[in-house]
């Protein structure tokens, strides 16, 4: 089978594989199906993208081909011969590469010895790094992509990173290429230079798995596409022809609306203003760097950037997690630069934490607990700010759950029983409950799946409706573009620039995340 | 049990079951000792010279009338508490409790056990001032053995600088430590003497390294107290330098540099308690290891040959104390101690060097 | 007084004392960096330390073989290491608390088997003193560095070649790279396991070679907790090394010298009190770790059992 004309050896020396195939997947976890009965194929010099929400049992059934799982049952063929796979070791033997959403770099090393790391050494016991550099250079230009193959990982950027991961995989010798969430990290620009490396990739015979939950993404990039739901194949398409309300209705289970109900809302006066506000990160370096922006009461203000820029940090000062070295935060006419998160709340500020396993719930605590954690010592809740009060505590948590449509058995269940959607909605629901006059919300959707998401959206859009300033931090652009109002952009530490949405495009917005000024880049 | 807390239990299970004392029991019939002691039986010190004691006794009086128990390497005092305790409830006729530290809980649980006798040192309260009538002391008036370890070191060294490696500056070890030194600076007012507390009853190595750095010194003479001086001998035996021991005989661990050792006889404490028990005495006696009640014995060599006046100035010091021609002041303040002295006994010490 | 310090013979004892004395904390020491580089900390050294000091010692009482005394230590060391791999690694138990477990062990099983074995405190023959031709003929330095015992040089000699097995050889890389990133180290193909079982045997066998340093070398005896926390110091110098062998060996030189300084000062009777004296070194330590922040080598995994998956 030599489709699209492509040769039987790849660029890299090594041999192609000509079809693989998955057959009668089943994984099963503890109270989980992850995969059932699951066929899925790819052949050289194609696409085959792997649509599916948030826990439909992608990385799943893609880890089980990286041999990192066992599968229950099922069997994997590799050009008609039966492949076991008990290992990522045996993968890679196999000619098979994967590309982990969090990328598998060891950032103390460099370039040369994280692609090193493994692997056979022509002059075994010791490392060979000159010849292993050597190679890198070599299948850098093969591929039209840049390295410094002595440099330390934890100075490259997140794009450049990815090119490792994918260099590390074609040194090993991956015919198939299994590519998780690439995209998530990535400027629409290093998507589009991403989108140029595979298509070299699948000219020269190299068979590419394509995992993401973007739609415009996949349609770009694939040949063929499966959509996965609640662990089960929905069905097997051709790129040609699909459109995003079809994969849409595919991956969820009924329609979905991409467009939000949107009032328009008179702003009000400045709620929440931040001046020249600096910080450090965990390793002390410098995090912010004299950032300033205003939002007013019904207000969006959309936070973009890539990851690592700085949201975290900026976040985590504006909500009095970590000191300000420097500059302001205003809300309303109130000073609190490095106030507690109580006095915050208090003063009609609420959080929504990116972790929200880490920071935004307590895991072992029940549903109502997480939702009075900070009124446990206030009435209703308690009774004489000593002894908690059970029934209060549990009409208001039952208020809660029906409001916002939380999908729990009852409100003494274990939180950490919840799917991550319904965690979310119930953080949303507890700090939307005390309607604050600032909002900051970060990463708001992530790892959510589309129906909690077009819910959580709608929340916001309606919390903007009451007059809520809302500080929205993402890095999904699509997100940002939805909901804001005005756009900011952060790239390390400082805002790039703001420009409004009716003004922005994804080009400009694009340039911005990787540092280009405003002005420059419209 | 999880299958991570499993190897853990195992472990602490073996640790505990070496930790625990190895009590036997026994019908009543004969007198049964038990003793609880900070450091093991052969430590060559403190501990080793109560279990010799214990044995001799044993010895003389028959396994079948004299029976003895102990728990070693209590040094953690809590679990000594519990040990004395267990001991008392067992019914053992006299409890020792072998090391100053335990005081305060020999104390407390004295009054709990009227039947049992208890005894305790190095230390002379016996607690009578709070009531407690169950309870002996003992002590050992080390810087005797000490002062005339010092006589013979002043003489035998070469270099006029002897080396003195002590663990903390207190206690028994301090009063052997001061009496040595006394000696010496009584025999040779211009000796050097350099004395270095450790800090540590344990470490051998940094007992060698004072030991080293007093060599290298121009020190020839040696002496030392507490468990890590095995350390010390090592260093001196690789230089030939001479050593005194204290507490227990070392002379086996270096026998061609150990020149005497000031050994402890427990007996002589012992036998009097046993008396006073008999007779319905429970406690309220303070006992004292001297050179003159022979609880305090100079066992010098016997492979090493002394110059015939060292011998001499040693037994002369020894007769000096013992009759109380000269008088061993303990400061109490803890500045060391002075010699005070009844009848000429300075001369015969001038005529032997 | 102070000037009573600075003359030759002083200098020298120190410098000398010193490097005795950081003899048993290289061998712990490099053998605890090797596990804590692939993310095992075992605060077990000063157990084994006890465990290879008595193997040793009654190895080389009963056969007068120095060899054969070496080989039982390093074989007690590496199933001591092999049960705290099995422990920290398989079972995955907490690794701080197995640490102080396989302490305990030690502590009392040395203690044990050496009351069965001797009736009384005896001295064995040790390795004797080597003079390095011509070198050892050198004033001042040869007196300080090359008239010690065998197991002093090896030592010494662990320091450079752990640095070049760490950074110049693929299982140094795999050691590393489980240490900062076993995820991405299992997706390379490299069994975490086994890589850190092998790191914490060595380690086993290194700290076991500590003990044996003590017993058979510097001390030829061998006594109840004779390590006297030695072995935790050596934890506490990887980490005043940052990781790497070069700040190791500073760390115990550092630790031993001025341990060897204090002693001096006191027996040239200036008159520090004992108790601050001796504080000294440990104080020294933990300044040094107070004020080290953290730094690239630290294994960012260290302490943290791998499982597969997320």
């Amino acid at each position: 089978m030599t489709s699209n004309g492509a040769p039987h050896t790849l660029p890299t020396g090594h041999a192609r594989i000509d079809h693989m195939e998955m057959k009668g997947i089943v994984k099963r976890f503890p109270g989980v199906l992850a995969a059932n009965q699951v066929d899925f194929d790819v052949r050289t010099g194609e696409v085959h993208a792997l649509l599916g929400e948030n826990g439909a049992g992608k990385s799943t059934l893609m880890k089980i081909l990286y041999g990192m799982y066992q599968p229950d049952a099922g069997q994997i063929t590799i050009d008609g011969k039966v492949a076991s796979i008990h290992s990522p070791a045996d993968a890679i033997r196999q000619g098979i590469g994967m590309i982990h959403q969090h990328f598998m770099l060891v950032p103390s090393l460099t370039v040369a010895e994280n692609v090193a790391l493994g692997m056979p050494s022509s002059r075994a016991p010791m490392l060979d790094l000159d010849v292993v550099s050597e190679r890198i250079v070599q299948l850098a230009k093969t591929y039209g992509l840049q390295v410094d193959p002595e440099c330390p990982v934890w100075q490259l950027a997140v794009g450049e990173q990815q090119r490792i991961e994918i260099i590390k995989a074609l040194y090993r010798g991956a015919a198939l290429l299994i590519l998780d969430e690439p995209t998530a990290v990535l400027t629409p620009q290093e998507v589009d230079d991403l989108f140029v490396t595979l298509r070299q990739m699948t000219a020269d015979g190299h068979a590419l798995i394509f995992i993401s939950h973007k739609l415009h993404e996949v349609l770009n990039i694939s040949d063929r596409i499966t959509v996965l739901r609640d662990g089960c194949v929905v069905g097997s398409v051709p790129a040609q022809g699909a459109t995003k309300s079809g994969l849409a209705r595919m991956m969820v289970g009924r329609d979905v609306v991409f467009q939000y109900k949107r009032d328009e809302v008179q702003t009000g006066d400045v709620l929440l203003r931040v001046e020249d506000l600096t910080a450090q990160s965990d390793r002390g370096t410098p995090a912010l760097r004299a950032v300033s922006f205003d939002v007013h009461a019904g207000e969006i203000l959309g936070l973009a950037g890539v990851s690592g820029n700085g949201q975290r940090e900026l976040a985590q000062v504006i909500f009095g997690l970590r000191s300000a070295t420097g500059g302001k935060v205003w809300l309303g006419s109130q000073d609190v630069t490095n106030k507690e998160p109580d006095t915050l709340n208090a003063l009609g500020m609420s959080y929504i934490p990116e972790e929200r396993m880490l920071d935004g719930v307590i895991t072992d605590f029940t549903v109502a607990e997480n939702v009075i954690l900070q009124e446990h010592g206030q009435a209703p809740c308690s009774r004489g700010r000593l002894f908690l009060n059970p029934r209060a505590i549990l009409q208001r948590s039952s208020e809660l759950i029906r409001a916002f449509d939380i999908k729990t058995p009852n409100a003494n269940t274990p939180i950490k029983s919840l799917s991550g959607g319904n965690i979310q909605k119930l953080i949303l629901a507890r700090e939307l409950r005390r309607k604050p006059r600032v909002l900051i919300a970060a990463q708001p959707t992530r790892g959510v799946d589309i129906g909690a998401t077009e819910y959580i959206h709608q929340c916001l859009l309606d919390q903007r409706a009451q007059g809520t300033a809302t500080l929205l931090i993402s890095e999904d652009l699509d997100e940002i573009m939805a909901l804001s109002d005005r756009i900011a952009v952060l790239y390390e530490g400082t805002v790039v620039g703001i420009v409004d949405r009716k003004d922005a495009n994804v080009e400009q917005l694009g340039l911005m995340m990787a540092g280009v000024r405003a002005d420059a880049a419209s | 049990m999880s299958k991570k807390h499993l190897p853990l239990f195992v472990v602490v299970m073996l640790v505990v079951a070496l930790a625990v004392p190895v009590a036997q029991a026994q019908d009543g019939e004969p007198f049964r000792v038990a003793v609880v002691m900070p450091s093991t039986v052969n430590d060559l010190a403190f501990s080793q010279s109560m279990y010799d004691a214990l044995a001799a006794i044993q010895e003389e009086r028959g396994e079948e009338n004299f029976e003895f128990v102990y728990s070693e390497n209590m040094f953690i005092v809590d679990d000594a508490a519990t040990a004395l305790r267990d001991y008392a409830s067992e019914g053992y006729d006299l409890v020792i409790a072998h090391g100053s530290q335990y005081g305060a809980s020999l104390a407390e649980l004295a009054p709990d056990f009227p039947d049992t006798a208890f005894a305790w040192g190095t230390d002379i309260n016996t607690y009578t001032d709070e009531g407690i009538t169950n309870i002996f002391a003992y002590e050992a008036r080390s810087e005797e053995g000490g002062f005339v370890q010092g006589v013979m070191g002043a003489m035998l060294s070469e270099s006029g600088v002897i080396g003195i490696v002590g663990p903390i500056e207190a206690g028994d070890a301090k009063l052997y430590v001061d009496g040595y030194k006394a000696g010496v600076l009584y025999t040779n007012p211009d000796a050097e003497v350099i004395v270095n507390y450790i800090q540590s009853f344990s470490d051998l190595a940094l007992a060698a390294a004072a030991a080293e750095a007093m060599l290298e010194s121009d020190a020839d003479v040696l002496t030392g107290t507490a468990q890590m001086v095995p350390g010390a001998i090592g260093q001196a035996q690789e230089v030939g330098a001479l050593w005194f021991g204290t507490q227990s005989s070392q002379t086996s661990l270096a026998p061609e540099i150990v020149v005497a050792n000031q050994v402890y006889d427990w007996t002589v404490v012992l036998e009097p308690i046993f008396e006073n028990m008999a007779n319905g005495v429970m406690g309220g006696e303070a006992y004292a290891l001297t050179l003159e009640n022979g609880g305090l014995v100079i066992d010098f060599n016997p492979d090493l040959e002394l110059p015939e006046e060292v011998m001499a100035a040693a037994e002369e010091a020894i007769d000096a104390i013992v009759s109380g021609e000269l008088v061993l002041v303990v400061d109490e303040t803890g500045a060391g101690i002075t010699v005070e002295e009844g009848e000429p006994m300075a001369e015969a010490t001038e005529e032997a060097e | 007084m102070i000037g009573d310090l600075l003359n030759a013979t002083v200098l020298i004892g120190i410098a000398s004392s010193g490097i005795q004395l950081a003899t048993p904390y290289l061998y712990a020491s490099i053998g605890e960096m090797f596990g804590q580089r692939s993310g095992v900390l075992n605060l077990g050294v000063e157990g084994m330390m006890l465990m290879g000091a008595f193997t040793a010692f009654y190895t080389v009482h009963n056969t007068g073989s120095l060899v054969l005394g070496v080989l039982a230590a390093l074989m007690i060391g590496a199933l001591m290491g092999l049960a705290m791999a099995v422990i920290s690694v398989t079972l995955q138990a907490e690794q701080g608390i197995s640490g102080i477990g396989i302490y305990l062990f030690g502590l009392g099983m040395s203690d044990l088997l050496f009351q069965k074995s001797f009736s009384q405190i005896v001295t064995v023959r040790g390795f004797p003193t080597i003079r390095i031709p011509l070198l050892s003929e050198i004033p001042v330095i040869g007196e300080v560095f090359f008239e010690h015992n065998l197991l002093v040089y090896v030592a010494f000699a662990l320091v450079p070649l752990a640095w070049f097995v760490l950074n110049k050889t693929t299982l140094g890389l795999k050691i590393r790279a489980v240490g900062q990133n076993p995820q991405a180290a299992d997706t390379m193909g490299i069994s975490v396991a086994r890589v850190r079982y092998f790191t914490v045997t060595l380690g086993g066998m290194l700290a076991s070679m500590a003990g044996a340093s003590l017993s058979i070398a510097l001390l030829n005896v061998f006594q109840q907790n004779m390590t006297a926390g030695q072995g935790f110091i050596a934890v506490a110098l990887v980490y005043f090394g940052s990781w790497r062998p070069g700040g190791v060996l500073i760390g115990a030189l550092l630790f031993s010298t001025v341990n060897a300084l204090q002693l001096w000062v006191r027996t040239k009777g200036i008159d520090i009190p004992a108790e601050y004296a001796s504080m000294a070194p440990y104080l020294l330590t933990i300044l040094a770790l107070v004020f080290a922040s953290k730094r690239v080598d630290q294994p960012a995994a260290l302490s943290k059992p791998f499982e597969r998956g997320d």
